[in-house]
């Protein structure tokens, strides 16, 4: 029996990573193919091994400019968005406030209403700001945008800790500020890394905003320089796969850092008991 | 925590949340924070455009311009390449009368529509009648709204018919002149050669099918818009068109996907060998027959589109103009920088260099531009006679409501073609009549 | 004032914690109100009225509810809405189920692990815009990865995905399942984790099997992350739209067209700025009246204090 489930365990584990990476692998093959493979038909599956479209995409198409200001713009926004959710969720979660559902409800509304219309008004403050083409004209509505997200994670993170050890630091003599960083943040480590990944990848991928605010080139976020690789009756597919691998690569590095310390966070023997 | 550092924290625990505040808002402005700039240099032009297919053409010409007028900066921002996002930031910009912009590209189906919203300013006093008898008739007519002229034609494309010079040689066809002839021979070839469609062309739900169906259309004798201003696509022979791209084309002629395919993905079945005909603007000439682009390099011909009997052939009119922000500061520097891009030799260089049809008439007649680009010779007639899409304001909503309908009457063989028509004429109507 | 179990230890609130947390909540909704609620009333206000930005000549009347009233008998928006409650329910249940499976293998402890995250990790962390630029690509007709995969080299019987409304929708809700599955995974694996060790151990040595310890520790104990990956995953594709921009522009027929682009294209191309608000302001009383259902009927203790 015991061996039987191991097999389905495996099967299972291959089954979720051949369905996850195979699209992404078919375009890492085409990063490697030559312009006239790319489109061939049918597909070719083994590429020539080509390295054009990746000179390409870092040389004509200034690749690691984009990453650069993505890498700025989503963690500026990661940063902002951790401190005000770390705050407002204890709040919401241990203090004694009125209208709790209230305020909940109202960040929670936050995340419902649609980008389109937000846009708009938003852009004629930035405008009125002097915040078009800037970093922190796109960083203060990702952070606005997450906000709510951020909040209820911790929220709920914070709900979840037992009282009695807030409850002793307090009789200590702590101060509300003193228990929060000394007792809560590092017990609440898992929440804090889920949300900053959740936070980090939404402000990675975001278009819609990034497209309207970041028109000059400077300033241009990674998923804007890429849709902008397209010409007018011309989309640049090997330009595009190799960008794109070239991209994920540090995310995945970096996911692969956070990951470990989600682990150790657990463990720490005060959440048990 | 004794007493001794009772008063510190008491400090924090008042105040820490403001102070947290004003820390962090303090990090963020100095982030990429500019200085507002400085009131507008008189000698700076911005002018908004999209990146270019060849980038060290226009470098060039933006170089050289600057040149020729010391002191002057161009500076670009460029935007996306695909037309409606262009126009939708642009449109953005425009709207909330941005001074970001001084000159800026409209594609030929813009000019009504930003002239109406009072975005891009008249050149009448500029750019006189003499002046743009110099340019195709066409692009001309795109420009004018109301009697007045809202942009200058920089570079023009319209729609042609492209074939595989060999397949039919062999089988010892001339380009065809009929829709019902191009089919034909499609299928001849089609059944003798392995795994190649007939025809390739662009039927997704977007702005493209709209000139595809156009030219269909009107090589019927039919209209989109009839000359009064009235819908005209309920009408017979629009409707027998449109049942011949549905009935012989679309799924028979050409692959079902045509009804996924925007230009990039038809050019690919052409120049990977896969279809006998193509239709695309004058640009597939160069993707083709480039060896590292297309496995048809040199096997390929171009002629006008066909046209059913009785019919006329019709290109839609492509291309695109330079158009003047109305809420421009730098006007007379602007118009200069307009002059300059539309220029003779400006066009030759684009045209030459860059491949891009130029609109003044004589540049046709020019032994270094037909040097480089053979091709412009035949497509001359083309262009001469390429008719632009309904020239009005609320475009965009017009070509909205035909893009659903030809999609829907092209994808779904179920459809009541003429009820699907009427629906559609009637909205369009509807639209048209908030003009009135 | 909520019912409060009264701590027996410490003094009632003050002044002190008021402000405290006053000082906590205030920069949130500082920028929440000026960046998000601020814009969302602005927008209600321009559905009142009829703009049309290429007819500046007619004003911009106070039409009140006719935008509404026209937005009800519109039978493209009609369309557009059960396209999206369509995508919004089959992704919705898809990425739940898929984040849930994901989430518990890889909780548990194996070898590579830590590959398998970040493989997991990999779809969602492609800019939405390229994932759909690739799975436009995938889909193609004669050149895409999933006809050969499905047929190898019989070229006739490769299928044109994105031709037919039906298979289109499809692929969409795949495109963005593949996507989006990790989101609730991660959300739903933050929750496992904090469950103890301690509770299946004992569990197992009273003899409960595997899918009993899921069912009565597992499942309740991860109710609120569940619940929040849902809520948010549900609000999200209710707005979905980069997906449709790339992948389809709505077509064909219409058959992709989801409310938030239709929208968009009333908005910004058709400069119907009025109508584009209104419909809008419809995307978000949709998932208004979705949202306060879940909470109803799942979540009902959530928004009040409450702990274990």
């Amino acid at each position: 029996m015991r061996g039987l489930h191991r097999l389905g365990f495996l099967l299972l584990v291959l089954a979720i990573l051949a369905a996850s990476l195979f699209p992404f692998l078919w375009f890492v093959l085409t990063s490697l193919k030559t312009q006239v493979e790319v489109t061939a038909i049918p597909p070719r599956l083994v590429p020539s091994g080509s390295l054009a479209f990746y000179r390409a995409a870092l040389q004509e198409y200034n690749l690691l400019h984009f990453m650069k200001n993505s890498v700025i713009v989503a963690g500026f926004s990661t940063l902002g968005t951790l401190f005000l959710s770390l705050f407002a969720g204890y709040a919401l979660a241990r203090l004694r406030i009125r209208h709790k559902p209230l305020i909940m409800g109202s960040l929670l509304l936050v995340s419902m209403f649609p980008q389109i219309s937000i846009a708009g008004p938003v852009w004629r403050i930035l405008d009125q700001l002097g915040w078009l083409n800037t970093y922190q004209g796109l960083i203060v509505p990702y952070i606005t945008l997450t906000l709510p997200l951020g909040v209820w994670i911790m929220t709920g993170f914070f709900r979840e800790l037992p009282r009695e050890l807030e409850d002793a630091a307090r009789v200590d003599g702590c101060s509300h500020l003193q228990t929060l960083f000394k007792i809560i943040v590092p017990l609440a480590a898992p929440g804090v890394f889920t949300a900053a990944i959740l936070v980090f990848i939404y402000a990675w991928n975001e278009f819609f905003f990034a497209l309207l605010i970041m028109t000059q080139q400077p300033y241009q976020t990674l998923p804007v320089g890429i849709a902008l690789f397209q010409g007018q009756y011309t989309i640049p597919w090997g330009e595009i796969a190799a960008a794109s691998t070239m991209a994920t690569v540090p995310l995945v590095l970096l996911v692969l850092l956070f990951q470990r310390r989600i682990v150790r966070g657990l463990s720490a023997g005060a959440i048990k008991g | 925590m004794g007493s001794q550092r009772g008063s510190g924290v008491r400090f924090v625990r008042r105040y820490g949340g403001v102070v947290l505040v004003v820390l962090l808002i303090a990090t963020l402005l100095p982030a990429g924070c500019r200085s507002k700039e400085n009131p507008q240099e008189a000698r700076e032009v911005k002018f908004y455009t999209w990146k270019p297919n060849q980038p060290e053409v226009w470098d060039e010409v933006i170089a050289l311009f600057e040149k020729e007028h010391p002191g002057v900066t161009v500076r670009r921002e460029i935007g996306p390449h695909s037309s409606t996002a262009f126009h939708d930031l642009l449109a953005q910009k425009l709207k909330n009368r941005s001074t970001d912009l001084d000159v800026f590209l409209m594609d030929v189906v813009w000019p009504a529509e930003f002239a109406a919203a009072g975005w891009a300013r008249p050149l009448d006093d500029r750019f006189p009648p003499a002046d743009r008898a110099a340019f195709l008739p066409g692009t001309i007519a795109a420009n004018t709204f109301e009697g007045k002229i809202y942009g200058v034609p920089l570079y023009t494309a319209s729609g042609m018919l492209y074939y595989r010079k060999d397949l039919l040689d062999r089988h010892g066809f001339p380009p065809p002149e009929t829709w019902e002839e191009m089919v034909r021979q499609a299928a001849a070839i089609t059944a003798r050669e392995p795994e190649i469609h007939g025809f390739s062309a662009q039927f997704r739900q977007y702005e493209g099918l709209v000139c595809n169906m156009l030219e269909v259309i009107m090589s019927n004798g039919g209209h989109l818009l009839d000359p009064g201003g009235k819908p005209a696509i309920a009408e017979p022979r629009a409707l027998e068109a449109v049942r011949f791209v549905r009935e012989r084309i679309v799924g028979a002629a050409a692959p079902q996907g045509v009804l996924t395919y925007a230009e990039p993905e038809s050019l690919a079945l052409f120049v990977q060998g896969r279809a006998v005909f193509h239709r695309n603007w004058p640009y597939a000439w160069a993707v083709a027959n480039n060896p590292e682009h297309s496995t048809v390099a040199g096997k390929v011909g171009v002629s006008v589109l066909p046209h059913f009997p009785g019919g006329q052939s019709h290109a839609a009119l492509g291309g695109w103009q330079v158009g003047i922000s109305a809420y421009s500061e730098n006007v007379d520097l602007a118009w200069t920088f307009v002059r300059f891009l539309t220029s003779e030799r400006i066009q030759k260089r684009l045209a030459i260099r860059a491949g891009l049809a130029p609109t003044r008439r004589v540049l046709y007649d020019d032994g270094d531009v037909l040097a480089a680009h053979p091709q412009f010779g035949p497509m001359k007639a083309v262009f001469l006679s390429a008719v632009p899409r309904p020239v009005s304001p609320l475009y965009p909503a017009l070509s909205h409501i035909l893009q659903r309908y030809f999609s829907k009457a092209l994808s779904d063989p179920r459809a009541d073609l003429a009820a699907e028509a009427r629906k559609a004429a009637a909205e369009m109507e509807k639209t048209l009549a908030l003009m009135r | 004032m909520p019912a409060d179990r009264p701590s027996q230890i410490l003094p009632p609130a003050g002044r002190e914690e008021h402000l405290f947390a006053v000082a906590l909540l205030f920069p949130c909704f500082a920028f929440v109100g000026l960046f998000a609620f601020y814009p969302i009333l602005s927008s209600v206000y321009l559905s009142l009225h009829r703009i049309i930005l290429g007819l500046p000549g007619l004003a911009q009347p106070f039409v009140l509810f006719d935008n509404y009233r026209q937005l009800l008998g519109d039978p493209v928006a009609r369309h557009a809405l059960g396209n999206t409650l369509l995508f919004v329910f089959v992704t919705t249940a898809c990425e739940m189920v898929l984040g849930l499976v994901i989430a518990l293998v890889i909780n548990r402890s194996f070898r590579g692990r830590g590959m398998v995250r970040a493989a997991v990790l990999i779809p969602w962390a492609i800019p939405t815009v390229v994932a759909s630029q690739m799975w436009r690509f995938l889909a193609n007709d004669h050149y895409g990865f999933l006809n050969y995969l499905l047929f190898g080299s019989d070229l006739p019987a490769y299928r044109a995905w994105l031709a037919d409304p039906f298979w289109a929708m499809l692929m969409i809700m795949a495109a963005d399942i593949w996507k989006t599955s990790a989101f609730a995974a991660l959300i739903i694996l933050a929750g496992l984790q904090t469950i103890p060790d301690e509770l299946h151990e004992a569990a197992r040595l009273d003899g409960a099997s595997a899918w009993q310890r899921f069912w009565r520790i597992t499942l309740p104990l991860i109710r609120p992350a569940i619940l929040i990956a849902l809520l948010f995953r549900t609000m999200d594709a209710f707005r979905v739209f980069d997906l449709v921009f790339v992948m389809t522009q709505g077509g064909p027929a219409d058959g992709t067209n989801v409310l938030q682009f239709y929208g968009y294209k009333k908005m910004f191309a058709e400069g119907l700025m009025g109508y584009g608000a209104a419909v809008s302001v419809l995307v978000f009383a949709v998932v208004l009246a979705v949202s306060l259902l879940y909470l109803k009927f799942i979540g009902r203790d959530i928004l009040k204090e409450g702990s274990r």
